[in-house]
């Protein structure tokens, strides 16, 4: 019963989401609002925790599952490339190669000192 | 042999539990090979699946059809990521300074770097545009290229391509720099590969799936906000 009171939960902020970005018509995604204002209430008022978490939890440790089929399509997409596939697998994984180098090197600059309490 | 399988196809039950199998599958093959860092359990079972449907000959189009079910879920395990967020959120507060510094710029450079290097290459405009949200998850990345353009197909294959770069490189990086930090790691996975970086930041641990979460966000409100302005600047 937890779960599934928790799942009403992550369903009420999912519609919550959907509404907003209706109403505001901005190009960001339910799921990603859903996922702040979630945040944004466990922070400020904090009800439900518990069930959230029943059901959060899986879903959380399914999530390699569920966006499967999407990576799946990665392998079918090679005529999509319409013959300029050197310019763009080299923009693609040159350019996330460059960003990966980028984002570490700078992130490690600014935090500092390794996070003592970082390894569970 | 076709009319049977065209007849499992008209439910999604044999689209979902080719996606469970090859899941399974995946993890016990990787588990039989030690676990190597560089490839995420995700891709291992990608690939089986992708010689599964072409094995069978079974239409990509069909097996997403079927597939969607499980994606449907795909909307509340987003929301679900909010849940890992506030409970590291002591640790993301005492970051918000370097956060703050650290997480526009590399949201910028994501996009900047992959179309620098097409327009070199030569690549045209419409191309250009497809490649500029590699980075954004996909729901926002849709979004984005509503507005400014380029082939819907490119694009998302643009982001299942940098998803998985995104995972074999960080852990590649983070080992030739000796970064070992959960907090950077995990957040450079999030930035860069978005939902494939995170679902493999969750398997490097809670502080890292926590911190990828924040990152994938971020990284996809500013590039909705950023992107189609700098396009528009830029008269592409």
């Amino acid at each position: 019963m937890p779960a599934l009171r928790g799942f009403l939960w992550l369903l009420g902020f999912l519609l919550l989401g959907e509404t907003l970005v209706t109403l505001t018509c901005l190009p960001v995604s339910a799921g990603v609002v859903g996922l702040l204002l979630l945040t944004a209430w466990l922070r400020l008022h904090g009800g439900g925790l518990a069930d959230i978490a029943a059901a959060a939890q899986p879903l959380i440790a399914v999530l390699a599952l569920l966006i499967m089929p999407g990576v799946v399509g990665a392998f079918f997409i090679l005529d999509a490339l319409e013959g300029q596939w050197t310019a763009i697998l080299a923009a693609l994984i040159g350019g996330t190669l460059l960003s990966v180098l980028t984002t570490l090197w700078l992130m490690r600059r600014l935090m500092g000192a390794p996070d003592e309490n970082a390894s569970p | 042999m076709t009319a049977l399988l065209d007849h499992l196809l008209t439910t999604p039950i044999l689209a979902i539990a080719l996606t469970l199998a090859a899941h399974v599958a995946g993890a016990r093959l990787l588990k039989a090979l030690g676990a190597p860092a560089w490839c995420p359990s995700i891709l291992a079972a990608a690939l089986l699946l992708a010689g599964v449907l072409a094995l069978l000959s079974i239409d990509y189009a069909d097996y997403r059809r079927g597939a969607a079910w499980l994606m449907l879920l795909l909307g509340p395990a987003t929301v679900a990521l909010g849940l890992p967020l506030h409970q590291q959120m002591p640790r993301i507060i005492a970051l918000w300074r370097p956060l703050l510094a650290c997480l526009p710029v590399a949201v910028i450079l994501a996009a900047a770097y992959a179309v620098g290097i097409a327009w070199w290459l030569g690549a045209p405009p419409e191309t250009l545009a497809a490649l500029a949200p590699k980075s954004v998850t996909a729901p926002i990345a849709l979004g984005i290229n509503a507005q400014i353009g380029g082939p819907v197909s490119l694009m998302m294959g643009g982001l299942l391509i940098t998803g998985v770069a995104a995972v074999i490189f960080v852990s590649l990086v983070a080992r030739l720099l000796g970064i070992r930090d959960e907090r950077i790691i995990g957040l450079a996975l999030g930035l860069n590969g978005h939902a494939i970086g995170t679902v493999r930041a969750f398997e490097i641990g809670p502080v890292a799936g926590a911190f990828a979460s924040l990152g994938m966000s971020l990284t996809g409100i500013l590039s909705a906000l950023f992107l189609p302005l700098a396009w528009r600047l830029l008269g592409a």
